[in-house]
């Protein structure tokens, strides 16, 4: 079994030492520093990261509360206006109707008063043809001739009430 | 079986150059060649992989980290905070003996780490540090170490040998286990090639096939046997923190 065999024992050992105290030193000295700070640049980075997205996040909740609230007081202040719309519109609707009314009002009253002063010139006109009429038609079949204040006078105790 | 087909034979170490200082023999062999290879493999591979530093890594890098993360897991699960100022001895054992396993799988290139003087060597520095740094961090309470508190005072006499016993033995079963595994793994291969040539006509590829599943297996045990290494070597840190 040539591991038993102790001719190259020291040669082996010699070069063990060598080349593992080598490694030992390159590795501690040089590759091992070169990962750790690869290593800790990386989780600093992660770490700036993890922060500033922390603050981020908080302020877009907080600009969200802010459009939350502007949302909240436009809609306040827009169910006000269409409140004061509504009842303005509705006052202005009363008013307006009252007046119309008033208007109407009047407008029949003087209707009335117009008909009522044609129709007593109307039976004024007609009790004066009636008085021509007869007189006329009196003076055609009975040379009759009346004078104006006995005919009316006849006219007045007949005539027909148009009321 | 003749010896020059031999399955030991990928053990044979072969002197590249002859070197001799003070009367030892130091010479550049099959198995320096390999812990060369092995340590350029580390250095460069950790180096030039995180040399851009990028943030976002790439592959190569990704696995220069993975292995650093592995590693100071492991030291941080078993040892605490204690541990942080072994890292870089540990991760130069682990991956010393992991690429050193890695190299060895290589067809025709040599395994150090079946060596057992190598492994012995490792396993024993190991040992060495941690009984120091048992002594530094508790000075004679240290020996406290092989008294176990809570057992009847009359089993004493025969634990505590055992316990010193059990302690002594760290860098042997340390370093047979490395040692053994490689050893069994590629002699095991390396009869199973001899049966690919042996074996009449098509039947060959029967043990063709177990190679390639063996190798797979192999691949595993050296990850395996350097994590074990790594972790065992924690754990002895850790008892030198922590006594009973």
């Amino acid at each position: 079994m040539p591991q038993l065999n102790p001719e190259f024992f020291v040669s082996q050992l010699f070069w063990l030492a060598v080349f593992f105290t080598f490694l030992f030193v390159f590795l501690w000295r040089v590759s091992l520093p070169r990962i750790a700070t690869v290593l800790e640049k990386r989780q600093n980075k992660i770490d700036e990261n993890l922060s500033s997205a922390k603050e981020l996040q908080e302020q877009a909740m907080e600009i969200e509360k802010k459009i939350n609230d502007q949302i909240n007081r436009a809609k306040l202040e827009t169910d006000e206006k269409i409140k004061n719309t509504i009842n303005n519109l509705q006052e202005d609707a009363s008013s307006q109707l009252f007046a119309l009314d008033r208007e109407l009002e009047k407008k029949v009253l003087d209707a009335e008063k117009e008909i009522k002063k044609n129709k007593d010139n109307q039976i004024k006109n007609i009790n004066n043809e009636i008085a021509n009429i007869t007189k006329l038609t009196l003076g055609k079949i009975t040379d009759i001739e009346l004078s104006d204040s006995d005919l009316n006078k006849v006219i007045e105790t007949n005539k027909v009430s148009l009321n | 079986m003749a010896a020059k087909d031999s399955p030991l034979k990928q053990f044979e170490i072969d002197p590249l150059s002859n070197i001799e200082v003070a009367g030892y023999n130091i010479s550049f062999t099959n198995s320096s060649l390999a812990m060369l290879i092995t340590v350029l493999v580390i250095t460069l591979f950790l180096t030039l992989t995180v040399n851009t530093r990028s943030i976002v890594p790439s592959r190569m890098q990704l696995i220069s980290e993975l292995m650093y993360n592995f590693i100071a897991q492991l030291l941080s699960d078993t040892v605490g905070d204690n541990g942080k100022k072994y890292f870089p001895f540990v991760f130069s054992l682990f991956m010393f003996v992991l690429i050193g396993n890695m190299v060895g799988m290589i067809p025709y290139q040599f395994t150090f780490t079946s060596h057992i003087i190598v492994t012995f060597a490792l396993a024993a520095l190991v040992f060495i540090g941690v009984t120091i740094l048992g002594f530094i961090n508790h000075g004679i309470k240290f020996f406290s170490f092989f008294y176990i508190p809570g057992v009847p005072f009359y089993m004493h006499p025969l634990l505590i040998p055992i316990e010193v016993i059990s302690y002594l033995s760290r860098p042997i079963s340390l370093s047979v286990r490395l040692f053994a595994n490689m050893l069994a793994g590629h002699t095991l291969l390396k009869v199973f090639a001899g049966f690919v040539v042996s074996m009449p006509f098509f039947t060959g590829v029967f043990p063709l096939a177990f190679i390639v599943a063996l190798t797979g297996l192999e691949i595993l045990i050296a990850f395996l046997q350097a994590y074990v290494f790594a972790i065992l070597t924690c754990l002895y840190i850790n008892d030198a923190y922590h006594l009973h």
